[in-house]
């Protein structure tokens, strides 16, 4: 059977001429079927044969992670993977990844530079702006003050103070102090302060005149926008006018140059706003031709992405075979499944003939006994329940595989604990959405939820077709019953049906055919009913799953012809389960079947206290003292049956098989050393018997406390599916019958609309990862300890396909 | 219908299933093998489901009684 043990693996020596060992990998890669066991181990990396063509990779990696930054910045998305050049060459790509990178660090420095002259000339020409403003206002101010001076002057032309007049016309020309000044901008968070720092330093004898500007400006020093005020600052004095610079330094506060002359100012503004328009040309060609450069890139991006990824990864495999010098071939140890063979061969045959080599590769079976890894194939639909069984442990190489039967059991015991067929149906439309649109799906990068969910939809598909069988079971649509499958069995006991909720209804029909009965929704007497049902197919079905996991252990232990463990452990492991919880199992279904109304918990725990007392109104058939004790005594003989014969018997068998042990063999001088080294890993095993025997110990204890506690770990069936129905009961009744009986269409929309996100929110989402979590549970540790020891390790080949995958 | 009757009626569901998903799908004695197992499984456990249901109320120890009518 496919799925039930791993495909037979096969150890595996390749002998490559040099020549063809790079065409070799690479075809290997594309077929995806060898493990490469690495040879080199010892070596540190930089020992290692092809270190430098991994150096090269790794450069042009670093290339091409620098291009895609420069493209996020530009916007621009890399294309889906172009056509692939069949003929490509790795010196090519190098040269011009090379160059691509040359010519747009240039431009990046370029531009960086034509920006930060665009950006100073901007602020330069604020600068011109608006300190003409003020020397214009000031102009004008000074001028009018000077014209009301003379007029003044002229009219009060008296001689009550002729000193005071003469002084100011004899100030005015000669001791006129020159001063200087200083223009800028300077951000706007910083200018308060700037302002009282100019003050104190220089002990108020400047000023500053400030004025805002209305944009941001980008600064050129840090690129990005700003407000900025423009200042002017006069001052008088050589040591004022270095203060002055210093604190404008230390404020970032850009300074520029301003000439006092009115014609000059024009001029410069003239200029300044010329090469300001000649600067954005520039700039803005700059811009094209790198955005141009990136989108020629971008075409190719992925396919050299995906080059250099696989060259890397072809060198990376190279440095694991080991070199033989002498012969001039490399040597490569590997696992492959053994169906893979021909077609391994066929890829070496093919990749010698390409290269022109005039050796042909050999492929040697190794034999070995070291472990091989574990190998399933699975398909779309099988691959997401072998994880979930890998996720625990990965198989042992040839051991039988519960994904088998979890595949149909797990979705089953999520169903018997959602039980809704509306909710069922819910799920089931959500799923087949992202199955109809799996193409598109799985070619795009989804969120993490996302990509569990895209996972898992076959595993959410079967989950949802089981919860549509089982809610037709239980009969619960958003927990509303139906008659669909036939009469009901109870009908009133009269007609107005007034005795119904004193006596309850009568049986009047056979039995309901398919599923529960509708009557018993919202009766008294349901959870009554309800739950002695459900607790009793719980662990009916605990039962029934754990008898197979130890069967499965069965066929463990005939597959590795282990006698031992058939004999003294299959057996009395299925005397004891079943003569206890069997049992039980058995009494259930008579009872069932014969209505009686015997207290099968009281029928359990006196065949312990007291096997041999009568067991009165709770017989259930003749004979059944009798066998309760021949049951009970079964039990009590296999606990040592499981315990003590198998270590003695276990140091027998390995007395038997060391006997002759004393010589080692000699081996031949034609095999290398290396081979030697890894087939010599198992050798002499020793054996102690003390461990052995607590081992065995631990195993039984394990197993004959694990019956009582597993089965009674099976009753989360029951309690899951009651908390789901009263869940939805409750939403049904307390929301949307209550929203209806208001007979208000706002009011009723509401309801409707809290229905819709309680179920969703509550019932399809909570509910749904809490049964899952719980019905993985009981496959991992209560199914799966019966037999499995999952300690494997995975086959994880050298695949090109697998290398994409991991990068998306 | 009865308790045998319809386990027949299962059983006849469960033949029939198979034979089409051994025509249907048809890749090989290995993966048949898979898929029948696969069928048989999903049918004996949707049958236990509904036989435990019917004999659950084959013979009830109790009926519903239902709530006072306001």
């Amino acid at each position: 059977m496919d799925l039930l043990r791993s495909e037979p693996m096969q150890l595996v020596q390749l002998i490559i001429p040099v020549e063809a060992a790079y065409r070799t990998i690479s075809y290997l890669g594309d077929l995806g079927l060898f493990q490469f066991k690495d040879l080199n181990a010892e070596k540190s990396p930089f020992q290692r044969t092809y270190a430098t063509q991994i150096k090269r990779c790794g450069e042009m990696a670093r290339k091409l992670r620098f291009f895609k930054e420069q493209m996020t910045k530009a916007g621009l998305s890399p294309s889906t993977r172009s056509v692939a050049r069949a003929d490509f060459n790795l010196d090519d790509l190098e040269v011009q990844l090379a160059e691509f990178e040359a010519e747009l660090t240039e431009i990046k420095a370029n531009n960086e530079k034509l920006q930060r002259a665009y950006s100073e000339l901007v602020e330069y020409k604020l600068v011109l702006q608006k300190a003409g403003e003020f020397f214009y206002s000031a102009q004008n101010t000074a001028v009018a003050w000077q014209r009301e001076v003379e007029a003044h002057h002229i009219g009060e032309g008296s001689i009550d103070s002729p000193l005071l007049l003469e002084q100011e016309i004899l100030t005015d020309p000669s001791k006129q102090v020159k001063l200087g000044f200083v223009s800028g901008l300077v951000p706007r968070e910083k200018s308060m302060a700037f302002e009282r720092i100019l003050f104190r330093a220089t002990r108020g004898n400047v000023f500053l005149k400030q004025a805002l500007v209305e944009d941001c400006v980008i600064d050129p020093v840090l690129g990005e926008k700003i407000e900025k005020n423009v200042f002017v600052i006069f001052f008088s004095g050589e040591r004022v006018k270095n203060k002055i610079l210093k604190i404008c330094d230390a404020f970032g506060a850009n300074r520029y140059p301003f000439m006092d002359d009115l014609g000059k100012q024009y001029q410069m503004i003239t200029e300044v706003s010329r090469r300001l328009l000649e600067l954005k040309t520039t700039v803005d060609a700059g811009l094209l031709h790198w955005s141009n450069l990136l989108q020629t890139i971008g075409h190719q991006f992925e396919q050299w992405n995906h080059l250099v990824k696989k060259e890397k990864s072809i060198y990376h495999t190279l440095n694991m075979l080991s070199i033989d010098v002498t012969k001039k071939c490399l040597v490569a140890e590997g696992w492959c499944p053994v169906f893979a063979t021909n077609q391994i061969q066929n890829a070496l045959k093919q990749a010698t003939f390409d290269s022109n080599s005039q050796l042909g590769a050999i492929f040697q079976v190794l034999h070995t006994k070291e472990s091989p890894p574990t190998y399933f194939r699975t398909n779309k639909f099988t691959l997401p329940f072998q994880e979930i069984v890998d996720a625990y442990g990965v198989a042992k190489y040839q051991e039988v595989n519960p994904g088998v039967y979890v595949i149909i059991t797990f979705p089953f015991l999520f169903a018997v604990m959602f039980g809704d067929w509306g909710h069922g149906i819910c799920l089931l439309l959500a799923t087949l959405y992202f199955i109809v649109k799996e193409k598109k799906f799985s070619s795009q990068k989804l969120g993490d939820i996302m990509e569990m969910t895209f996972g898992g939809r076959y595993v959410i598909m079967m989950m949802a077709l089981f919860s549509i069988y089982t809610g037709l079971i239980y009969n619960e649509f958003f927990s509303v019953p139906f008659e669909l499958f036939g009469p009901s069995a109870y009908e009133c006991p009269d007609p107005s049906c007034r005795g119904a909720s004193i006596v309850g209804l009568i049986r009047v029909r056979p039995t309901y055919p398919f599923g529960v009965d509708p009557k018993w929704h919202g009766s008294r007497s349901e959870l009554p009913f309800l739950n002695s049902l459900k607790m009793k197919m719980s662990i009916l079905l605990g039962v029934a799953q754990m008898n197979l996991g130890i069967i499965l252990g069965y066929f463990n232990a005939t597959f590795f012809g282990n006698n031992l463990n058939i004999w003294y452990q299959f057996v009395p492991q299925m005397i004891f389960l079943n003569s206890l919880f069997g049992y039980l199992s058995l009494l259930i279904i008579v009872k069932w079947c014969m209505g009686s109304q015997a207290d099968l918990y009281h029928v359990m725990i006196y065949m312990f206290l007291s096997p041999t007392d009568d067991l009165g109104e709770n017989q259930l058939f003749v004979g059944q003292k009798m066998l309760q004790l021949v049951l009970l005594l079964l039990a009590l003989v296999s606990i040592p049956w499981m315990l003590f014969p198998k270590p003695f018997l276990l140091k027998k068998q390995h007395q038997e098989r060391h006997q002759g042990r004393s010589y080692t063999l000699l081996h031949s001088i034609d095999d290398s050393p290396e081979l030697e080294r890894h087939h010599d890993s198992l050798g002499h095993v020793e054996f102690e018997f003390s461990e052995v025997f607590v081992h065995q110990l631990i195993h039984t204890i394990e197993f004959v406390l694990g019956a009582v506690s597993n089965t009674a770990s099976y009753l989360r069936l029951w309690a899951l599916s009651l908390a789901h129905s009263e869940l939805s009961s409750v939403f049904y009744e307390k929301v949307l019958l209550l929203a209806w009986g208001f007979n208000n269409v706002v009011i009723l929309t509401i309801g409707i609309i809290v229905f819709i996100f309680a179920t969703v929110g509550v019932l399809l989402v909570m509910e749904t990862l809490s049964a899952f979590l719980h019905a993985l549970r009981l496959h991992w540790v209560e199914f799966q300890n019966k037999f499995y020891e999952g300690d494997g390790y995975k086959f994880y080949p050298f695949s090109f396909a697998l290398l994409t995958d991991e990068d998306a | 219908m009865g308790f045998f009757v319809t386990t027949l009626i299962f059983i006849m569901v469960g033949i029939i299933a198979s034979l089409m998903v051994r025509i249907c799908c048809n890749r090989g004695p290995s993966a048949n093998l898979l898929h029948s197992t696969l069928v048989i499984t999903a049918t004996a456990c949707c049958w236990v489901m509904w036989a435990i249901v019917y004999l659950a109320q084959m013979n009830p120890l109790i009926v519903p009684i239902l709530n006072e009518v306001e």
